[in-house]
């Protein structure tokens, strides 16, 4: 890197001409700042700066690469869909009519089967398709205000159409609380119940500063339409975890979202019993429903993108700074060299 | 050209002459109040404030204390700024093709109900804040070749009027560069980010999340591709961008500590939920070396096969060649620069460079034919 030094001042005249200082009382203070002078680095792309900065990615995001596929690989993952078969074969038409019946039994049996040891927490998620959780009207539908504080309770006017039931206000009120997820799943192993714990599957910033634990659903699920899980008016919000999971709303229209959390190891090849209550209607929208357990590596859940898209950049930053060095040792250009001037290319004008 | 004329022309008549005639742009320069008109008139105006008096100045479009400052008003000045302006303009259109068509991505997987993946106060501080420092200092301090050497090598202002750094092609690549950029910063984070937990926790992501980790990517890639485009850094530009990137996570930092009445979504966003999580950190590195990479590529290649003039220079100053081949520079310096003459001496002095070059042509082929020099 070089540095420019400050070269003669703007004015073309040398230094100040003291033995006539009223010709030049008018001219400006120099300064570095003003006349553009300053200390400055000009790095410039020589061939050793291009192939050694390719080869830095490519040291350095291959490694990553590995090491992130190793994580994602690791992570052993059990999804089961469930929302057609769980529908018995007389209503396969018209599954809209005995999803809304409330008189059909909802209780639905499930095998799975443990491919890998899986370490404790084993996380449960329900997955929805097809569900957009991110349309502009549902995500505008809620009240913050009302869930975080009691006296709010009324506070209901963006939450429309689900702002009153029988005149009174809903609390909590709008399309996402309206429509919680309300399938239920309990799990058994070798006819021995195993145990899902529900705490702490929400963030604790939603718990302890955004859902208030003065605050107790009222007038929930109490219109024509129900749209989702009752809410046990007794339990207060902050506690609701279903609730403040649910009201987080996904960034796509296939996600998951935590259920709760299995807490003991599951070794391979056990099965395990599911028994679910097929209760949310994902048929009017030809939405999916999946149960997924999961365990987790430092990296998060089971996606071999990352490291796949490292490995790759990485890959190709190596073949650039190949193909870079091969074209600088066959067909170099020597640094500086003036015949590459435009009028030593092309003297005949310009 | 050269124009002369007597008085019962006035100026301002003969630069409207030369513009239409011409279709160029024009400057004219004046010291006194009849020079006005033709100030005024020319696309640039030139006062010089002396002896007249300062109405040619307050008419002017620059101002010059003396005649001779002309020539560095246009070799250095001239070339500094169209260069600057160039760059800035393109660049401006870069980042915010690079934001804006994220947007649009985005409302494919809302089922285009219009809702924004990022929060209002990312959108409006992205122009005025986290992205505009570094360009307006790019646009005010960017110098390809220093003073002394646009002055020893005049021929490097031609790159302004040929119009080398703002055609079509610079401008619909910078164009395709900001189209590029928002795929992959869209495509790579919504894989990455899908469905699966992003926490060894097994918390999901939400639209919060996804907003944030995508901004975040966008921000540090156009921050880091601009200081791929400067070659001139001060202090100032250093600053600039590390400070840009860094008020991105202040300011997530800040907001995320308000209450949740005003923060909302983003309430402790970047403390609770992205900082301890490992895939944030890598996924914004991999979007941003994936966002820049084809540019660095691109500028390898040209500097190796298509070196432009003040390429050239900068290696030579680098090298500091100019000063183990003083005979070499002074013969470079003399070549740049042509006496001007007029009338028909420059019709045949140009004849006399077209045979030269003529010439030129054919030794070189008749050289490449049987390597040989003839």
């Amino acid at each position: 890197m070089s540095s420019n030094t400050p070269s003669s001042s703007a004015g073309g005249v040398g230094s100040a001409d003291s033995a006539a200082p009223r010709r030049n009382s008018k001219r400006p203070k120099y300064s570095k700042f003003t006349q553009q002078e300053l200390p400055a680095c000009k790095p410039i792309l020589t061939p050793r700066w291009v192939i050694s900065a390719f080869m830095l990615v490519s040291i350095v995001f291959i490694p990553i690469g590995v090491v992130s596929l190793f994580a994602s690989r690791d992570v052993v993952e059990i999804v089961d869909r469930y929302e057609t078969a769980c529908v018995p074969d007389n209503f396969r038409n018209d599954k809209v009519s005995f999803i809304q019946n409330e008189t059909t039994n909802k209780i639905c049996t499930r095998n799975l089967t443990v491919p890998k040891r899986m370490k404790q927490p084993i996380y449960v998620y329900y997955q929805l398709d097809n569900f957009y959780q991110n349309h502009r009207r549902y995500v505008k539908s809620r009240s913050d205000s009302q869930l975080k504080d009691n006296s709010s309770w009324d506070d209901v006017s963006s939450c429309k159409p689900e702002d009153n039931a029988n005149g009174m206000p809903i609390v909590p009120c709008g399309l996402i609380a309206w429509s919680l997820f309300n399938d239920t799943y309990n799990f058994s192993l070798n006819n021995q119940q195993l145990a899902v714990n529900k705490r702490g599957i929400s963030w604790k910033s939603d718990r302890d500063s955004k859902f208030g634990s003065d605050v107790f659903p009222r007038n929930f699920q109490n219109g024509l339409l129900i749209g989702g899980k009752r809410l046990d008016p007794n339990v207060s919000l902050s506690e609701q975890e279903d609730l403040i999971v649910w009201m987080r709303t996904a960034a796509l229209p296939t996600f998951r979202k935590l259920y709760g959390k299995i807490e003991r190891d599951l070794q391979p090849n056990e099965v395990i019993q599911v028994t679910l209550e097929n209760n949310y209607n994902t048929y009017s929208f030809n939405g999916k429903k999946r149960l997924v357990l999961s365990t987790t590596s430092w990296l998060g859940g089971k996606n071999d993108f990352l490291g796949i898209a490292y490995l790759t950049v990485g890959g190709l930053c190596f073949f650039l700074a190949l193909s870079f060095t091969i074209v600088y040792l066959v067909k170099p250009r020597r640094l500086g060299d003036p015949s590459y001037l435009s009028w030593n290319r092309n003297p005949g004008g310009h | 050209m050269s124009i002369v004329t007597t008085d019962t022309f006035s100026w301002y008549q003969v630069t409207r002459l030369v513009k239409q005639g011409t279709g160029r742009v024009t400057l004219g320069i004046g010291d006194g109040a009849n020079d006005v008109g033709m100030i005024q008139e020319a696309d640039i105006g030139v006062g010089i404030s002396g002896v007249e008096g300062m109405q040619a100045v307050m008419a002017s479009d620059f101002s010059v204390s003396q005649f001779r400052f002309l020539e560095r008003l246009l070799v250095v000045h001239g070339h500094w700024c169209y260069k600057r302006i160039a760059q800035m303009v393109c660049y401006f259109f870069y980042k915010n093709i690079a934001f804006g068509l994220t947007l649009f991505y985005f409302e494919a997987f809302t089922g285009f109900s219009g809702q924004s993946v990022y929060d209002d106060l990312y959108m409006i501080l992205f122009n005025v804040v986290l992205t505009s420092m570094p360009v307006i200092s790019l646009g005010v301090f960017e110098q390809d070749v220093s003073s002394d050497v646009c002055l020893e090598f005049p021929t490097l202002y031609q790159q302004g009027p040929r119009n080398l750094f703002f055609d079509w092609y610079r401008i619909l690549g910078w164009m395709g560069n900001g189209l590029y950029s928002s795929i992959v910063i869209f495509v790579l984070n919504v894989i990455i980010f899908y469905d699966q937990a992003f926490r060894a926790e097994g918390q999901t992501t939400d639209m919060a999340i996804l907003g944030t980790i995508m901004f975040t990517c966008i921000i540090c890639a156009v921050n880091f591709q601009i200081s791929l485009i400067m070659s001139h850094y001060t202090w100032i530009q250093h600053f600039l961008i590390w400070l840009s990137v860094l008020t991105w996570f202040l300011f997530l930092f800040v907001y995320g500590m308000l209450s949740p009445t005003y923060s909302k979504n983003v309430f402790q966003i970047l403390t609770e939920a992205l900082a301890p999580a490992p895939v944030y950190w890598t996924a914004t590195l991999l979007v941003t070396i994936a966002c820049t990479l084809p540019y660095l590529a691109h500028i390898s290649l040209q500097r190796c096969f298509q070196p432009m003039d003040h390429h050239i220079i900068q290696e030579i100053k680098y090298l500091k060649k100019d000063e183990k081949d003083k005979v070499m520079w002074k013969r470079e310096k003399t070549k740049a620069r042509e006496k001007t003459k007029f009338g028909f001496t420059a019709r045949v002095d140009a004849y006399i460079r077209s045979l030269r070059g003529r010439l030129h042509k054919k030794t070189h082929s008749l050289k490449s034919k049987d390597g040989n020099p003839s």
